[in-house]
């Protein structure tokens, strides 16, 4: 049966949205002196309720650090809920291993505004249809269909046949729970072992018991049940905690009409809602959806940016070793799909000022940089990327020659060329950054 | 009144009732003393050392298991015709996982396998279903009067039958009757409302309790969340696309389902334009105010007009009401937590009104989505299609044509395509006029309901053209109409919290318009 369902395409509501917001936004400049939001909204902010049981066994799993070999860190050692569920250290990714001393591959994402993140797919989801196409068919699709221009308020990316959703910068894994057994036994973070030892520990841990509460006796001895068990409560408590999705930012406050922004931070929101300056929006999208919902300042798809190679990684000293992000390494179920070598995920942005590493090698530490990359990448390469012996700059540094077909050069402001004028001054991109701040969580509103 | 929901299995919402497993940090559930016994996978002996652990089921071979409220959002399983028919293996009932399984990815153990189709709720999730079955009655032996999806139990339960479907659009979801006519046996959009498929639609061509209730001029109405197409969302959506978001199933839901629209698949009782009534006082009626002009809405309305003209004072004497998609309870656009807040609002609502002292609920189901259920009986209803019947055999529902020929149709000759039952499902009666805290094991079905309009409205009348109402049993036994209300009929309310299920003192706040 056909459940005629829509499901959330992320940017691709913002083809309704968008025609109210570009009205609250155009209407900016008569206001900017009150800062108000002229046209408030209402947010439809996740239901509170007290974590259930599942959710109350994933809080202890999630925070229990024996689980690793060193026996020093848990999910919140990363993950920590003093920095947005990010990385509490400035380097640009963590180190684990069972003396704390190996290099994490990528820097640490945040767990924050995850709750209604789609699985992987590639092209427009067909939610739960019965005609299933694989992924292969869709990515074949993907490559003879031409791709849209992404521009801020527009509806290119819901048509786009590129990959989407999915969780780490390659979205290997589609759920919450897939995703929490992946560092857990990486030899680089918590370093687990195996399943039997992992499993073996959480049979003697304290809250076992509710294991049996909650799936039956036979869960402690049946191991690939106790595991999964153990990662859905994990991913429920993700879900059902509300510091993981707050939606008490400045702005979020502004859009109800409850905060006032700077002349700075609405100057920063125009640039970055503008498709012919900042264009950011395109990309993290900046409106509520139709419904109400927040916005989550990502249309969970995947872009390649090109970003410059991080030498500080201890995996780049070997000069053939390359992230490709979709395609691989750490990702192995779509390497021949080539096309999309070099992409990585687009993050949210709310807490991002928040961050000291940037892009999936952390190569940037500050928004400077970030919009500065940004911002001079076509116009004036030399200011971005490294030149090499030979004196030639080397553009794309972090990918392989025939991968750079791949990066995206026709979304704004990546559509320019050398000697171009950048899309945005120094002052544009110091507001961008004061709006960035907006989405900090914690703000205290007016009323 | 009758409110359909969707796609549950009576074991899936009921296997251990009336005991839950009540986790620390759940809504606890506590069985009232005196619960009578039912007909379920606990008492069956039938949670672990089930036949559907395996090998034949491969992957998803597994006992049944419990389905947390945080796992209320599952997959939808397989709900076609052959697959139901299929995972009963001849009785067996051993083939779920294999037929009609599916599984969610990335999720836990059995539930990311084609073993979820063995999991069940109990009173931690379907909390206000267990409490209503507490405080009035249920049957633990109803039943979709066939195997297969949606429309088959939308048409069962205002006709009794499947048999006489006519393609308007292309072709339907249907097979030759052996008659040379057809009968549906899955989802096909009805003919020419505006809301219908384009590329796939039908008729059908028999009679319904609608034509039976005009005939006798009592007053009835259809109410479908999703109908009125004037009306504007929240979310600035409208037509036949105005849609709801769940942040349960975290998707945004279509409210109208032109496959569950009953009654639009007889010419005699459709509204295919969505017509709105002339006036509130028209709701129910054939006639304007009046009495002269035909009413444009023809009995066809929204959920919202069902508020409307009750609180007016214009209560139909038979309603049958659809709930918006997000909140029908079918997995994948629906889930229980959303489908109580629904039937919950509705009840509540009711319960308030001074009608209530005289109105009975019917909660049902029009399939059961493939959930699992243990309990097995022998074709009733023979069909003998070489490819679609499977139950006994290939080609075979029943004990084959000779000994039980396939029942009579439309036309008055034995007719395939109505293999049945099929599935048990959830079956409930909240009313003033229920017994209390009983369980029913007479034999019922969707076509029951018919059954019970006729003999309260229309001294018995029945339908004809091979409807099932003549056949199939009664639900008396789930009332007692000799107790005396005239007096305490507060004390027959059991109003309950929307979103958890539990019992509340005093009546909640009236239901919000959307």
């Amino acid at each position: 049966m056909n459940s005629r369902t829509m499901w959330l395409l992320g940017a691709g509501l913002l083809c309704l949205a968008g025609a109210v917001f570009a009205a609250g936004t155009q209407g900016l400049a008569e206001t900017s002196q009150l800062g108000a939001n002229p046209n408030p909204v209402r947010l439809m902010r996740p239901p509170v309720a007290p974590l259930s049981a599942m959710a109350q066994l994933g809080k202890e799993i999630f925070y229990d650090a024996s689980l690793s070999s060193s026996g020093a860190l848990s999910c919140a050692s990363c993950h920590s809920p003093d920095h947005a569920y990010g990385p509490p250290n400035d380097g640009p990714v963590m180190l684990g291993g069972a003396a704390l001393s190996r290099q994490g591959a990528r820097a640490v994402p945040s767990l924050t505004y995850l709750d209604r993140h789609p699985n992987f797919s590639i092209g427009p989801d067909k939610g739960d249809d019965d005609n299933v196409i694989d992924l292969a068919q869709m990515a074949a699709i993907g490559q003879q269909a031409a791709r849209t221009t992404k521009t801020a308020g527009g509806s290119g990316a819901s048509a786009n046949i590129v990959p989407q959703g999915g969780l780490f910068w390659d979205g290997r894994a589609d759920t919450l729970q897939d995703q929490a057994l992946f560092p857990l036994l990486d030899p680089n973070e918590m370093d687990g072992g195996s399943a039997e030892i992992v499993a073996d520990k959480l049979r003697r841990a304290p809250y076992a018991n509710r294991f049996v509460e909650l799936f039956g006796a036979g869960v402690l001895r049946n191991q690939r049940l106790l595991i999964a068990e153990a990662m859905f409560a994990v991913a429920r408590y993700q879900v059902e905690e509300v510091s993981f999705h707050p939606y008490t930012s400045k702005y979020d406050y502004w859009l109800e009409g409850k905060a006032r922004l700077s002349e700075s931070e609405l100057r920063g929101l125009q640039m970055f809602n503008d498709p012919d300056k900042a264009n950011c929006a395109g990309c993290h999208t900046s409106a509520p959806t139709r419904d109400g919902l927040p916005p989550l300042f990502t249309d969970h798809q995947y872009e390649a940016l090109g970003a410059p190679r991080n030498a500080a990684l201890a995996g780049n000293r070997d000069p053939s070793h390359f992230d490709l992000g979709v395609c691989g390494p750490q990702r192995t179920d779509i390497p021949e799909q080539t096309q999309y070598c070099g992409m990585f995920l687009t993050p949210t942005l709310r807490n991002t000022a928040t961050r000291h590493a940037f892009f999936h090698n952390g190569v940037f530490s500050t928004l400077e940089q970030v919009l500065d990359f940004y911002n001079f990448r076509d116009t004036n390469p030399e200011k971005v990327f490294p030149r090499g012996a030979d004196g030639a700059m080397r553009k794309y540094d972090d990918l392989p020659q025939k991968y750079h077909v791949n990066v995206d050069v026709t979304d704004p402001p990546f559509d320019r060329h050398p000697g171009d004028k950048p899309a945005m001054t120094e002052q544009d991109e110091a507001d961008i950054i004061a709006f960035l701040k907006t989405l900090i969580d914690g703000y205290k509103a007016e009323n | 009144m009758i409110i359909f929901n969707e796609n549950r299995s009576f074991d899936h919402y009921f296997a251990t009732y009336p005991n839950a497993a009540n986790p620390s940090g759940s809504i606890p559930f506590v069985p009232k003393p005196h619960t009578p016994k039912v007909n379920n996978l606990a008492n069956a002996h039938l949670l672990v050392n089930n036949p559907n652990n395996s090998a034949a089921n491969g992957t998803g071979a597994t006992d049944p298991f419990r389905l947390d409220r945080t796992q209320a959002n599952t997959r939808s399983q397989n709900h076609s015709y052959t697959p139901e028919q299929q995972a009963v293996d001849n009785g067996k009932e051993d083939l779920f996982p294999k037929f009609t399984g599916r599984g969610t990815a990335g999720g836990a153990g059995a539930f990311g396998t084609n073993g979820q189709v063995m999991g069940y709720f109990d009173g931690n999730t379907t909390t206000a279903f267990w409490n209503y079955a507490q405080h009035f009655a249920m049957s633990d032996n109803a039943w979709t009067d066939t195997f297969g999806p949606s429309t088959q139990g939308a048409l069962a339960v205002i006709s009794g039958q499947t048999n006489g479907a006519q393609n308007i659009v292309g072709t339907s979801a249907s097979i030759a009757d052996g008659q040379g006519g057809l009968t549906l046996i899955g989802d096909t959009d009805p003919a020419y409302d505006s809301c219908s498929s384009t590329s796939s639609t039908v008729l059908m061509t028999g009679k319904n309790i609608g034509d039976l209730l005009n005939d006798e001029r009592i007053s009835w109405g259809s109410f479908m969340g999703g109908f009125d197409l004037t009306l504007k969302n929240a979310n600035g959506t409208t037509g036949c696309a105005r849609t709801t978001f769940s942040s349960n199933v975290n998707g945004t839901i279509v409210d109208y389902s032109p496959h569950h629209a009953w009654f639009q698949y007889y010419k005699s009782t459709a509204n295919p334009t969505h017509a709105r009534p002339s006036s509130v006082d028209a709701i129910g009626h054939t006639y304007e105010k009046g009495g002269k002009t035909v009413d444009p809405a023809n009995h066809a309305y929204d959920l919202e007009d069902f508020y409307a003209a009750v609180k007016a004072g214009n209560f139909p004497a038979v309603s049958y009401i659809k709930m918006s998609a997000y909140q029908d309870g079918h997995a994948g656009n629906s889930d229980p937590l959303d489908e109580q807040v629904g039937n919950v609002e509705l009840i509540n609502f009711l319960q308030k009104q001074p009608e209530w002292r005289e109105t009975a609920v019917i909660i049902t189901y029009d399939d059961s989505d493939g959930w699992y259920d243990h309990q097995y009986v022998a074709p009733k209803t023979a069909s003998y299609d070489p490819t679609a019947d499977q139950v006994n055999g290939p080609g075979l529902c029943g004990l084959g044509p000779q000994k039980q020929p396939a029942p009579k149709g439309l036309s008055g000759k034995p007719v395939n395509g109505r293999c049945g039952p099929g599935t048990r499902i959830p079956f409930i009666v909240v009313s003033p006029y229920a017994r209390t805290n009983h369980v029913s094991s007479t034999y019922i079905s969707q076509a029951s309901v018919v059954r019970f309009i006729e003999d309260n409205w229309l001294r018995g009348q029945r339908i004809g053209g091979g409807s099932f109402d003549a056949s199939s049993g009664s639900i008396m036994d789930l009332f007692d109409f000799d107790q005396d209300h005239s007096h305490d009929y507060r004390t027959d309310a059991l109003f309950l919290d929307p979103t958890s299920g539990t019992a509340i003192t005093s009546p909640p706040d009236e239901h919000h318009h959307h």
